[in-house]
């Protein structure tokens, strides 16, 4: 595998974003330079019980200079819940950096970035990339509310930056802010707009499928990223997999970020 | 003072009594980052079978009260290239390596350690009999004295080297299991596997795994392990390793205590990927605090 390891953070910042919504920063140095965009970190908290696994999240953002790692995340079960009220000085243990990273073509001149719901994290480290190496990009995000829109002022503040013509469209299902309804309508538009070489996608499964039907027979090189209940994080114990075209892989060392036309949906 | 932790599993020598449980560590690449292989008592793969198994439809885990369900399906890439790619690889590792072998049908099992035989880098087999035996309508190898023997007598004739056989708990009585093994020939038990259970979402009301039922491990199962392991070595003369639940060196301790000879740490991997070495060291510093001198004093040292 090659330098997987435990690290030892500390929460320096941990509040509520959105609703249901929390965003961790741990500082963790080593952790934060190791990451590279797409990867997760298989976390351990203090005080959780019975609840004996750990729980993956993918990286936000890292932060080199300051050695932290943002984790945005959604308080859906015990975990995250617990998670929520953890204070800063607490202390998480850090598996990682795990999982295949995002892979865009070398040459990636214009790429389009679909988000749904805490999906647009994962994407976040892959805009910055992207933006740096001179790409064109297009960020196309979801969520059910305006309130629930939390990443796109960092969004925003990336790509006003960016020296290439880039975009930020947003959808809500409640037409609180931007498009009404799902994001699918603002990603036809950007297909029909501009030819991209790269797309990249994370979000609910059925909106993913979704996405990645809307790309069919394009010529552009297209991943997601993919969720699967995780034991060891490592590629161990086999119950994360993902069906593809070529057989049973797992999510936490053969993805998360998968070549898009090769999964299988259920 | 110096400690002893060498132990001796039918004919399997170890330096230290930790081996890894079967299903939980691959073939220790992917642990390999966090700790030194070589240090482990030995190496104890997933389970092997003839060909290629695809295991079962996710989700394949489900965390449970102080432990988690699983219906892997036992996955794996079949015997060859178990040979060619993890065996080749686990040969340079400096830890005897013990295959797990599961198997539908006695044939599967016996094909299996046939081709394994040869191999030099094999130093033990552990027998997984929870497989279902599909001649006998699903119902796994370990349920029945009959299969038991069945299975084991005819491993047993199949190789030379140290042959364990690893005993489900899913039964009504271990030690009667457990002398069938005996008397078929086997150097060694292992036990427990999984405890069968299961987990439903009351909100969708569906059960929490696609397989349905599946297999707990962890600490919630450690109480059941103690009281198998500590039947089974009242009813056998062969040594026993135990595992269950194990996540520090005073727990492998206990079962040191109940009867067995070695443990094996699984789902503790999961929980912390040192785990295997700091139940070594936990076991050092029990027997360092407590002035044992020789580790294989503990085996069965239980008072009562
Ligand atoms: C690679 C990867 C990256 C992820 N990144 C993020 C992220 O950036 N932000 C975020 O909010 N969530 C993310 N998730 C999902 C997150 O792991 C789960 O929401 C979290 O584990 C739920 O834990 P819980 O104790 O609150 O829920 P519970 O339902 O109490 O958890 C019970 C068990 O199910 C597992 N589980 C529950 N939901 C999921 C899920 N959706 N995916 C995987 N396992 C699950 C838990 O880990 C735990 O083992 C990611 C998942 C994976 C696999
Ligand atoms: C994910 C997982 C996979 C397993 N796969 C196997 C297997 O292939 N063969 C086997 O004999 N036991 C298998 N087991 C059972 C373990 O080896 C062990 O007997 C059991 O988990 C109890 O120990 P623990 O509580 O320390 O995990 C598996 C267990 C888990 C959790
Ligand atoms: S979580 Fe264990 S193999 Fe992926």
């Amino acid at each position: 595998m090659g330098n997987v390891f435990e690290g030892r953070g500390t929460i320096r910042r941990n509040e509520q974003v959105g609703p249901g919504l929390f965003l961790m920063e741990v500082g963790e140095a080593s952790m934060a330079r190791a990451i590279t965009p797409g990867q997760f970190v298989h976390v351990g908290l203090p005080g959780m019980e019975g609840h004996i696994l750990r729980r993956p999240f993918s990286v936000y953002s890292a932060c080199g200079d300051s050695g932290t790692i943002d984790i945005l995340y959604q308080a859906v079960g015990f975990g995250t819940r617990h998670m929520a009220g953890l204070g800063p000085g607490a202390a998480v243990s850090l598996l990682g950096p795990l999982g295949r990273a995002w892979h865009p073509p070398e040459d990636t001149r214009c790429a389009l970035l679909v988000g749904g719901g805490v999906g647009a994290a994962p994407l976040f480290l892959l805009a910055a990339e992207l933006v740096r190496c001179g790409s064109a990009v297009d960020v196309v995000l979801g969520a059910q509310t305006a309130d629930a829109l939390v990443c796109r002022g960092r969004y925003e503040a990336l790509l006003a930056g960016a020296p290439a013509k880039s975009s930020l469209r947003c959808a809500t299902d409640d037409g609180s802010f931007g498009h009404a309804g799902f994001c699918t309508p603002l990603v036809e538009e950007r297909l029909a707009a501009r030819s991209y070489d790269y797309a990249a996608v994370c979000g609910p499964e059925p909106m993913m499928r979704i996405v990645i039907g809307q790309m069919e027979g394009l010529p552009l090189a297209c991943e997601a990223s993919l969720e699967r209940r995780m034991a060891c994080g490592v590629g161990a114990c086999l119950s994360c997999v993902v069906a593809t075209d070529e057989g049973m892989r797992r999510a936490c060392v053969d993805g998360p970020v998968f070549d898009a036309r090769k999964v299988v949906f259920a | 003072m110096s400690l002893a932790m060498g132990v001796s599993l039918g004919g399997l020598a170890m330096k230290n009594p930790v081996t890894t449980a079967s299903g939980t560590f691959a073939s220790g690449r992917e642990y390999a980052d966090f700790i030194d292989l070589s240090a482990l008592g030995a190496l104890t793969t997933k389970g092997v079978s003839l060909h290629a198994w695809a295991g079962n439809a996710t989700p394949r885990i489900a965390e449970t009260p102080s432990g988690m369900l699983n219906s892997i399906g036992l996955q794996n890439p079949g015997v060859q290239a178990f040979i060619d790619s993890d065996l080749a690889w686990l040969s340079t590792q400096g830890v005897p390596v013990i295959v797990n072998v599961s198997g539908h049908s006695i044939e599967e099992y016996l094909a299996v350690i046939a081709l394994l035989e040869p191999q030099d880098a094999v130093h033990a087999f552990e027998l997984n009999i929870s497989c279902p035996n599909v001649d006998a309508g699903g119902m796994a190898f370990g349920c029945s004295t009959a299969n038991v023997e069945a299975v084991v007598a005819k491993a047993r004739a199949a190789t030379k080297k140290p042959l364990i056989v690893k005993l489900t708990p899913n039964v009504t009585d271990i030690a009667e299991i457990a002398r069938s093994a005996e008397g078929a020939g086997a150097d060694a038990l292992s036990l427990i596997n999984t405890v069968l259970g299961m987990a439903i979402d009351a909100h969708t009301r569906k059960p929490r795994l696609a397989r349905v039922v599946g297999g707990l491990s962890g600490p919630a199962i450690k109480p059941i392990a103690l009281r198998l392991v500590y039947e089974a070595y009242r009813a056998v003369a062969i040594p026993l390793i135990g595992m269950g639940g194990i996540m520090t060196g005073e727990d492998a301790v206990e079962f040191l205590l109940a009867g067995a000879s070695a443990v094996a740490v699984g789902t503790a991997n999961f929980v912390n990927p040192r785990a295997t070495v700091e139940v070594i060291e936990g076991i050092e510093r029990y027997c360092a605090d407590n002035g044992v001198t020789d580790v294989k004093e503990l085996i069965g040292g239980l008072l009562c």
